[in-house]
């Protein structure tokens, strides 16, 4: 078992009334699985997958990573479990616009205090891995969206975490680079990596294992 | 990790040159005018300090208690100083010197031409005057140059001057003769290093005092009168109060009893001699109060912290397109401390590159600066004290300008962060970049309603009613009292100059020369007399000034003994006498006695800043060593037709000339100072306050570009939109303009209290000051929001 929610809740108060964000979701993800979370705007998914990343808390419920109780930890270990153990991949890519393709691959490694030669050696299998060895020097703005996103997965993958979030990863891509992005999920699954992704599209889910599907903030 | 942080710092620095350009240019001129304030105050608070003795060195300085008043004099009787010097054991050493006072000198050059030269700093030392204070020799025997009477010692400059010699051939003016006024010859027997410009000892050629005691041997010898001796004591310990008590008992033994009573003797620090200013300044030297010094710090202060408050503000304003960067860091494992170790990395970078780009500035700046204030000498110097100034500034600036926006920025909570969702929640930030513009504009507006008020009294200064004409007046000496007529009658065919006269000096006292005496009745007892101003005019001396009657007439002649006198108003209101009651009075002053012929109206015989004092005319030939000439029409070449005729009359000296206006002028050298200080700090302050303004309109308007487009998608003009993003503003200056009113009225006043003539701090004074600010401001507001207004909504919309 990698994660477990149980009872996870999360509301907002407005004008004296609770709206759930999220209620009473129960989820179990084991090693090796590819989610899929589904459902329309507002339903939630988004809060679903930062809560299960650790970025957003919650209100009420139980949440386990790793046999640890992530609702009893502080802030502090909370950022350094999820540090360790997951990689973010975003709609909007999120690279640092300043900074070469090596240079964002490099960052995530140089928070973790790797060394030179080792950081090096990382950087290049992953450029190697993803055929962008010749983008290397180039900076976000230089490259399409579908090679900006292979840069935002390898950046995701270069840590070695047990769990890939991805965040609509083809939002912004057209039909055939969202496929190649796809594929490149469908492997790294393959390889064993934890995928959870959220998705508007159908044809995203076929890729993965398992679907929920949210509405209002609830499972159904 | 370093060279990430420096690499990333470098690449968002270039990408966003121009608000990089404004956080430099903005910081750098206000550390640049910071370091300039205080090394000019180091500069004149160290006045005399190298001086290995410093510490132990004081000058005696007398009180002269008369009926109506103290007079404070920094000069004591001759012959006080060998008294002490015999009488006192505790007195480590004595030194007394006479002058500066301007001689000519001339000497026969290896072409066997003859040189003449003039020297408006020549002292006239006893041999302990180069030990007191460390004179370091470069020829000459330290010990024995001013021995004999007969002998000169002269500075480097002197020496490179008219001798055109280089150091190593210094050897050769050793016992050269030069000739002193055209009859004294005096013997070279050294040349010492000029004294660093930072000192009250004005010299460049020393004569033995003993010289001047053999010339002089009534005044030498006086122990009633002040001349132009100033005595300096080196103590054994600094105890000044035993001593100066055991003088104050000891003095009788040479005063006489009216005088001891009068008279008596304190002990003041050389290195406060520069900074107070009761005493007055020695010739060729000036004073700068310590008060002035002190509010000098404050403005410094006050530009380094709107300069700061301003690169605050403008970075946080930056950090909104910096949070995206921070999310992405913070998810891949950044900690908090990573980041702000990182953005103060970043900022301490541009900080540190303003502070080397200021110090650039200021260099240039000084090499300026000396130029145009001859008088002194400021250096960037390799020294501790401005390292630890430079050093000191960057440590405040890192410490206030990058570490709370390093501590902001990091703070960013990812998610919102990445959603550049933390608008809505940074009311708080907002508020404190508020009152930070309040405060830059707080600052901005008391500097300039100040620099109005302050030009304004200065225009006072220049244009105030004096009492007498001063414009196209011609002042020259006139260093032979017989060759007078000759020389006028030649000034008077000439048709450019209008009207001639010889006096002790003009209706005002400039060039701080005024002749002093007591006066009283004859029946009075002397010790009753009162201080008033004596000036010596010829018969035409009314009428050239313009100088009005109230009463009696003017002289009828010159006279060897004079025998009429022609007084002010303001004397008469020591007898409550009017004008013609006064007509036939005889009055006794020092010199001696005579009736009151005439009374004048009141003119203004010393600067606006000092009081109307109590003044006689004397009709003497003696003392009429000044000529004055009124140029007709304005012809100044006139001025040159001058010089041609008395070079003729006046064979063995030097021409020199004044315009009396000039002179005038020269009595509000420190107010002119101060305004030209204040119009200078002005524009800094406005400058940096306009860059504050416009960073902030930048970060406004990028928070509110999509509230724009939908105002401007529903039908809002580009008015309306330029006038809601002004309005506020608008408002934060007039605000700051409501702060500014009661203190820069109260500080102003306080200032102009300081003269006796002055102008009164009006309402307009007070608003114009704070319609230049707003103006300007405006004009800064709107390069950004009519940009912002006139933007195609879809632009901003879409991005959503």
């Amino acid at each position: 078992m990698l994660l477990q929610l149980n009872n996870i809740s999360k509301w907002i108060q407005s004008g004296g009334q609770k709206v759930f964000l999220l209620k009473d979701i129960d989820l179990w993800v084991h090693e090796g699985d590819f989610i899929s979370i589904m459902g329309p705007s507002g339903s939630g998914k988004t809060t679903l997958l930062n809560v299960i990343g650790m970025l957003d808390d919650f209100n009420q419920g139980e949440y386990t990573f790793l046999d640890q109780s992530v609702h009893t930890l502080k802030e502090k270990h909370r950022s350094n479990l999820y540090k360790q153990y997951i990689g973010f991949v975003f709609q909007s890519y999120h690279l640092i616009d300043e900074l070469t393709v090596k240079e964002n691959l490099e960052m995530p490694l140089l928070y973790k205090k790797h060394g030179g030669s080792e950081r090096k050696a990382l950087v290049a299998d992953m450029l190697d891995r993803f055929n962008i060895v010749g983008k290397k020097d180039l900076f976000p703005s230089q490259l399409s969206g579908g090679q900006q996103q292979l840069v935002g997965i390898a950046r995701a993958l270069i840590a070695n975490p047990k769990l890939i979030l991805a965040d609509e990863p083809t939002g912004n891509l057209n039909s055939k680079q969202g496929e190649e992005i796809m594929e490149i999920f469908k492997e790294l699954n393959n390889e064993g990596v934890t995928i959870i992704q959220v998705t508007h599209s159908e044809k995203n889910t076929s890729y993965g294992s398992r679907i929920i599907n949210l509405l209002d903030g609830e499972v159904v | 990790m370093i060279k990430n942080y420096i690499k990333m710092a470098w690449r968002n620095l270039l990408k966003n040159r121009i608000t990089t350009l404004l956080n430099i240019t903005g910081l750098s001129i206000g550390i640049s005018a910071c370091i300039i304030i205080l090394i000019f105050i180091k500069y004149e608070s160290s006045f005399d300090s190298h001086h290995s003795k410093a510490e132990y060195i004081y000058r005696v300085v007398q009180h002269n208690k008369l009926p109506d008043q103290t007079l404070y004099w920094n000069t004591t009787a001759y012959p006080l100083a060998e008294a002490l010097r015999s009488d006192f054991s505790e007195i480590d050493m004595v030194t007394q010197a006479v002058g500066p006072v301007g001689r000519e000198f001339s000497f026969v050059n290896q072409e066997k031409q003859q040189i003449r030269f003039e020297e408006k700093d020549v002292l006239f030392a006893d041999p302990f005057y180069t030990k007191v204070f460390d004179a370091q020799w470069i020829v000459g025997d330290k010990n024995t140059a001013l021995e004999d009477a007969n002998s000169v010692v002269l500075t480097k400059s002197i020496v490179e001057k008219y001798f055109g010699l280089d150091s190593k051939n210094y050897q050769q003016v050793l016992g050269e003769t030069i000739v002193l006024q055209g009859k004294d010859p005096l013997k070279i027997t050294g040349v010492i290093k000029d004294f660093p410009a930072n000192s009250n000892q004005r010299f460049s050629i020393l004569i033995p005092y003993e010289f001047f005691k053999i010339k002089n041997q009534y005044f030498a010898t006086n122990w009633s009168g002040n001349y132009q001796g100033t005595t300096f004591v080196v103590l054994k310990d600094k105890n000044t109060s035993s001593l100066e008590s055991k003088i104050s008992s000891w003095k009788k033994k040479y005063l006489k009893p009216e005088d001891d009573e009068r008279i008596s003797y304190f002990l003041q620090p050389l290195i406060e001699i520069h900074n107070e200013t009761l005493y007055g300044s020695s010739p060729e030297g000036y004073i700068l109060s310590s008060n002035i010094l002190f509010n000098a710090g404050i403005v410094a202060l006050f530009i380094l912290i709107i300069a700061i408050v301003n690169f605050v503000n403008l970075l946080t304003a930056q950090s909104v397109s910096r949070s995206k960067e921070v999310g992405i860091r913070k998810v891949l494992g950044s900690k908090r401390l990573d980041l702000i170790l990182q953005f103060l990395l970043e900022n301490s970078l541009v900080i540190c590159c303003t502070l080397c780009l200021s110090v650039a500035i200021v260099s240039i700046l000084l090499d300026i600066l000396n130029g145009k204030l001859s008088i002194i000498n400021l250096q960037l110097a390799l020294e501790w004290s401005h390292i630890v100034i430079i050093v000191g500034i960057g440590l405040i600036s890192i410490v206030l300008g990058a570490i709370y926006p390093a501590l902001v920025i990091s703070s960013y909570k990812p998610i919102r962060a990445l959603k550049n969702k933390f608008g809505s929640r940074k009311k708080n930030v907002f508020n404190i970049r508020r009152s930070l513009i309040v405060f830059q504009f707080v600052v901005v507006q008391l500097f300039v309603i100040a620099t109005i008020i302050v030009g304004i009294q200065m225009n006072y200064f220049k244009n105030g009613n004096l009492g007498f004409t001063a414009d196209t007046v011609l002042i020259v000496p006139t260093p032979e009292f017989n060759k007078i007529d000759v020389f006028k009658n030649s000034l008077l065919e000439e048709n450019g100059i209008s009207k001639v006269s010889f006096g002790s000096g003009p209706p005002m006292a400039v060039e701080g020369l005024q002749l002093g005496t007591s006066f009283r009745l004859p029946v009075q007892a002397k010790k009753e007399a009162r201080n008033a101003e004596m000036k010596i005019g010829d018969t035409n001396y009314l009428d050239f000034y313009d100088l009005e009657l109230l009463a009696g007439r003017n002289f009828t002649t010159n006279k060897e003994v004079f025998d009429e006198f022609i007084v002010n108003e303001k004397l008469l209101e020591s007898y409550s006498w009017t004008p013609e009651e006064a007509i036939g009075k005889r009055i006794q002053i020092n010199e001696g006695q005579a009736t009151i012929v005439g009374v004048v109206k009141d003119y203004h015989n010393n600067s606006f800043q000092h009081e109307i004092t109590p003044c006689i005319i004397l009709n003497w030939t003696y003392f009429q060593n000044q000529a004055f000439i009124k140029i007709a029409n304005h012809n100044y070449l006139a001025a040159g037709t001058v010089r041609t005729i008395w070079e003729d009359v006046f064979t063995n000296s030097i021409y020199k000339r004044n315009f009396l206006d000039d002179s005038i002028a020269k009595e509000y050298a420190i107010e002119h100072l101060v305004y030209n200080g204040f119009i200078i700090f002005s524009i800094i302050a406005i400058s940096i306050g306009c860059l504050g303004l416009f960073g902030l309109m930048s970060f406004v308007i990028s928070r509110r570009t999509k509230e724009t487009g939908i105002r401007k998608v529903l039908g809002a003009t580009a008015i309306q939109i330029f006038s809601s993003f002004s309005k506020e503003f608008i408002g934060l200056v007039i605000f700051a303009f409501c702060v500014a009113v009661p203190i820069v009225y109260y500080f102003m006043n306080l200032w102009l209290e300081e003269f006796t003539y002055r102008i009164n701090i009006s309402i307009w004074m007070l608003a114009s000051g704070g319609l230049i600010t707003l103006i300007i401001s405006i004009i800064t507001c709107s390069f950004q929001s009519i940009k912002a207004a006139l933007t195609n909504p879809v632009n901003v919309l879409r991005e959503q």
